[in-house]
């Protein structure tokens, strides 16, 4: 009964991740290194934390979506480009960090 | 507990299963196929390379050279750069490379072309806007009518390899040296060997090659202004997409949003009707001043120059959310989001 419950279970398990949407994983890499390979639909609401030259990037996932929750940068442009989309990174260009989908499904998007 | 316990090895076995399986997708160095990228912090964005075949590698690390050395000469904040040494010249001539001067020229030509849409002169109004530095504010219509008195591409002085500017005014070659990197730069990949390869320059993408290595065209998004992800895709042989929208750079005051492309003659965001435009081409430096010039042209203008010209596609998105579009893409284009489509013919 129980062996049945957990195969049933598995199978479940197995369909869910087969349906999965493709590019789910996001990369958060710094001067092109990367830091954090994050799989979207596992990862429990957690801040990270990097650091660059002594300045700070706070980067906070929530409910499945991720985003700058704080920079020490001068124009909070990565802080302003709010929840990272499927089509467009969060740059913060001062600290040369980037979150960005892995696979995009396209080869690139006019933005 | 034992329901765990009896889990357990099939997760793990799942998981040893899926690894194997990540590993074998992974080609083997050899392949021709074999694909290789790259990317660099330059002209204030995220640029990216992506090359295929053996001289991949050889092919990005020109390309990023490329847009690095482009990026010295044509930014507008390095003191080393030419377009600082002009716009701080104290109305003296310069010298300035044949490459800078090729590039002003350009701009001086779409300016005319584009009826004073695209305008290299205006980084006085944008800096007092904010758009510059991310200090945002909003200038009173004084203080933008003396800005606008200091622009004014009619007043550039240019010679063969001599540049004069009046001593209140400032260029910037925003609009156009991302486009032209990315011609420069699909010039080395292409000078390297590589045959096929994407740039991706904040945006800008630009292909070399009319197909990838398995034969299938490039599949281009462009993004939905108003939403998550694409609001069409587009599939293109060697060529250039280039989209400006008012999402990219904007700032809120009073309830009122001001976004970061400013119309030449009013000195204030562009209030065409459009919320992005997108140019299709050849080239990387056309289709980054036209991008910007239709946006602030609008539907109308932008119908006008595209009759006018003959040598571009374009997609215009507007804020009632309708999509226009011109026939040379009809066939390679698909709307990814519920909207009214009109297609303009010659």
């Amino acid at each position: 009964m129980i062996t049945a419950a957990v195969l049933l279970g598995a199978g479940a398990w197995c369909v869910c991740l087969m349906m999965k949407p493709a590019g789910d994983t996001v990369i958060i890499s710094q001067d092109g290194k990367e830091l954090y390979r994050l799989d979207m639909g596992r990862e429990p609401d957690r801040i990270i934390e990097v650091e660059y030259e002594g300045r700070r990037n706070v980067i906070e996932i929530k409910n499945g979506e991720i985003f700058m929750a704080e920079a020490d940068c001068p124009d909070h442009i990565c802080v302003e480009t709010g929840k990272l989309r499927a089509d467009t990174p969060i740059v913060c260009l001062p600290n040369r960090l980037v979150i960005e989908y892995e696979e995009r499904g396209l080869d690139g998007t006019a933005r | 507990m034992q329901t765990v316990s009896r889990i357990l090895p099939v997760l793990m076995c799942l998981t040893m299963l899926s690894s194997c399986a990540s590993d074998a997708e992974k080609a083997p160095a050899a392949d021709p196929n074999e694909k290789n990228s790259g990317s660099v912090f330059a002209m204030d964005t995220y640029i990216t390379v992506t090359a295929y075949g053996e001289n991949g590698e050889k092919g990005i690390s020109a390309a990023t050279k490329e847009i690095e050395r482009l990026e010295k000469l044509w930014s507008v904040t390095d003191e080393g750069s030419e377009i600082y040494a002009a716009d701080h010249a104290g109305g003296a001539e310069i010298s300035i490379s044949g490459e800078t001067a090729e590039l002003i020229r350009f701009a001086e030509e779409m300016h005319s072309r584009t009826n004073g849409a695209l305008d290299i002169s205006l980084y006085p109004v944008l800096s007092a806007w904010g758009f510059t530095t991310g200090k945002y504010r909003v200038p009173d219509d004084d203080e933008i009518a003396q800005l606008l008195g200091r622009t004014g591409v009619d007043r550039i002085k240019l010679g063969d390899n001599k540049l004069t500017l009046p001593k209140d005014m400032e260029i910037d070659l925003g609009a156009v040296a991302k486009g032209c990197a990315g011609d420069k730069a699909a010039a080395a990949l292409k000078e390297s060997g590589v045959e096929c390869a994407l740039l991706d320059l904040g945006g800008n993408i630009q292909t070399v090659g009319e197909t990838k290595p398995d034969g299938s065209k490039w599949k281009i998004g462009i993004r939905d202004p108003n939403g998550e992800g694409s609001a069409a895709t587009l599939e293109i042989g060697e060529g250039v997409v280039i989209t400006s929208g008012g999402y990219e750079r904007f700032f809120e005051q009073d309830g009122e949003i001001y976004r970061h492309i400013l119309d030449p003659k009013t000195g204030k965001p562009a209030d065409s009707g459009l919320v992005s435009a997108t140019a299709i081409g050849r080239e990387g430096r056309y289709c980054d001043a036209l991008s910007t010039s239709l946006y602030v042209l609008g539907e109308e203008g932008a119908e006008k120059l595209w009759r006018e010209s003959g040598d571009f596609d374009m997609v215009l998105i507007a804020d009632d959310g309708s999509v226009t579009i011109t026939e040379g893409i009809e066939d390679s284009f698909s709307l990814t989001i519920p909207a009214e489509l009109k297609v303009l013919r010659r």
